[in-house]
């Protein structure tokens, strides 16, 4: 039996105290800014309440980088869950046992990497003349150039195949662990029932683990909305403002191009009250 | 597992398992060969296989000042920033994972809520914050804010962690005289090292990835090592090749040493389910 003891409380007080604080505190003061009228340049200011809000429902480039956001979301997610659940499914069925262990490390290499450095290795890969990702294009073509990181239809893309390189292949890893944990006797008596492969992860294994994969592309969509990275690094939001997503714009509104932090801020206000009302609902969801 | 005949089917299959192992690491591996290339030997039309090796790049990069101030600044804020998750998140995870209340659930939402966050909500206001108080620009705001990540990642994962210790070995203990705090650190601890480990790795790796809070919180003093690396881009395609790829090999060493570590923490967290 376990005494009472003082130890739930020295334990968990010191550590929830430091996390509402260190939380609350930026949260509430980015409320704040979001209300008053800072700039980066001086150090001035008075409050303005909602304007900063009302101008960004004028401002076409928010719009568009709302959009660009939400296209990233879906673009990132479907694709990290279908090269997962295809790769995984694949190594279930043809990999050796010592195969799959070679694969998942494999597989786990590219998630490791700082963002900063996939991004890099990419934009070399990308790179029109000298790249290594285009060099079968070139050859093809007898030496024509096709530059996807300039393109605007295909920017947004190059920079998503990137965030799934990373993504797709980790997840892949866990798709073959959950199948792996799965007790054999329904599979074995679809086998019975002569249903190919196919139909066997169609129709038993993958719906016996639609929880842990909902969780899993639940994980993806939190992990999409850190597209900064990769998109700084790659494109700056370009072509144009093909790949702004609402990060990217609110970094350059508030530190690059002009300065305006209080309208960086609201937008990233805007932002997390966005994620906080989807996530949490989408969470009581997966719960219940 | 019954065996299956080999069909076209099957080959198909693991030919593009083949083709995506090597894409997993190929692009990698290019950019590390990249780095030991002279800039005539990067600039080619058509990628060059053999080539004559230099190490000019590379002792570039670590003979470059900004480079290992920027290594030195990640280690330092990477390192107290898990400290300080270690020393904060762990006994409060075994808390929550031993002595279950009403709030379990909300706090264990709470921590992963954290993760909602958009990273620019927090570094907006937290550089107004920093710039105020004088610690714009150093490492101690650095850390103060990757804990707010290590914290809540540690925590996260190590409840599961502990609440796999078989608890027949704690009650023993109690049964024996161990007081509360003794079978945390004599029992649940120890038992749990090996996931712990993982955790703590899982957060050391995304707090040395970590980009924007570290671009928006630093400008000369304390920028971390993807600062830096991104930063040699920025001068445009003055700066050869061959360096910046050395600096991204750099920049991704140390995560990669945790490849095992990590990948065996997932291997047992599967384990765990299974059982």
């Amino acid at each position: 039996m376990r005494r009472r003891s003082s130890l739930p409380v020295t334990f968990l007080v010191p550590t929830l105290a430091i996390l509402l604080v260190l939380s609350m505190v930026p949260t509430l003061y980015a409320i704040v800014i979001a209300l008053q009228n800072r700039e980066l340049s001086s150090s001035d200011y008075s409050w303005v309440w909602l304007s900063n809000f009302i101008d960004l429902f004028a401002d076409r480039r928010f719009l568009n980088a709302v959009w660009v956001s939400v296209k990233w979301e879906v673009v990132t997610v479907v694709a990290t869950m279908v090269v997962a659940i295809g790769l995984g499914v694949l190594m279930f069925e043809v990999a050796s046992p010592r195969l799959r262990n070679v694969y998942c490390l494999l597989f786990i290499i590219p998630v490791l990497l700082p963002r900063v450095s996939a991004a890099f290795v990419w934009k070399f890969a990308y790179h029109p003349l000298y790249g290594i990702a285009t060099y079968p294009y070139r050859l093809i073509t007898g030496g024509l150039i096709f530059d996807p990181l300039s393109k605007p239809s295909t920017a947004l893309f190059a920079v998503a195949s990137v965030d799934v390189w990373q993504w797709g292949l980790f997840f892949a890893v866990i798709v073959l662990k959950l199948l792996e944990t799965l007790p054999p006797q329904p599979i074995e008596a679809a086998r019975l029932d002569h249903a190919s492969r196919w139909q066997i992860h169609a129709y038993v294994t993958l719906p016996m683990l639609k929880a842990p994969l909902i969780s899993l592309m639940f994980v993806k969509m939190i992990e999409s909305l850190r597209s900064f990275d990769l998109i700084y690094v790659m494109t700056r939001g370009g072509p144009g403002v093909a790949t702004e997503t609402l990060d990217m714009y609110a970094f350059s509104q508030g530190f690059i191009e002009s300065g305006k932090v209080s309208y960086a801020s609201a937008m990233a206000v805007l932002m997390m009250i966005a994620t906080v009302i989807t996530f949490t609902m989408l969470w009581k969801r997966v719960q219940a | 597992m019954r065996p299956y005949r080999t069909t076209p089917g099957r080959i198909i299959g693991k030919t593009i398992l083949a083709f995506a192992g090597f894409m997993a690491v190929f692009p990698l591996a290019w950019t590390a060969l990249n780095s030991l290339k002279n800039n005539v030997d990067i600039i080619t039309r058509v990628p060059r296989l053999v080539f004559t090796p230099t190490l000019d790049n590379i002792n570039y990069i670590i003979g470059r000042d900004s480079v290992m101030t920027g290594l030195y600044n990640s280690i330092i804020a990477c390192g107290f920033a898990v400290l300080i998750g270690v020393v904060l998140g762990l006994p409060a995870a075994y808390a929550v994972a031993r002595y279950p209340n009403r709030w379990a659930g909300d706090i264990q939402f709470f921590v992963l809520s954290l993760r909602f966050l958009p990273p620019v909500a927090v570094a907006i206001p937290l550089m107004v914050i920093w710039l105020q108080i004088g610690l714009y620009d150093t490492l101690p705001a650095l850390i103060v804010t990757y804990s707010l990540l290590t914290i809540s990642v540690i925590m996260w994962l190590a409840i599961p962690a502990f609440q796999a210790v078989p608890k027949e070995i704690e009650e023993a203990a109690f049964v024996d005289g161990y007081g509360a705090y003794s079978v945390f650190w004599r029992i649940a601890l120890p038992v749990a090292a090996r996931s712990l480990i993982g955790a703590v790795a899982f957060s050391f790796v995304l707090v040395w990835n970590e980009f924007l809070i570290a671009l928006m919180l630093s400008s000369s003093n304390a920028k971390t090592l993807p600062i830096v690396a991104s930063e040699l881009s920025q001068q445009g395609m003055n700066v050869p090749w061959g360096i910046l790829n050395a600096s991204v090999v750099l920049l991704s060493l140390p995560p990669l040493l945790f490849l095992g570590v990590l990948s065996g923490f997932l291997n047992s967290v599967f384990r765990q389910k299974k059982t």
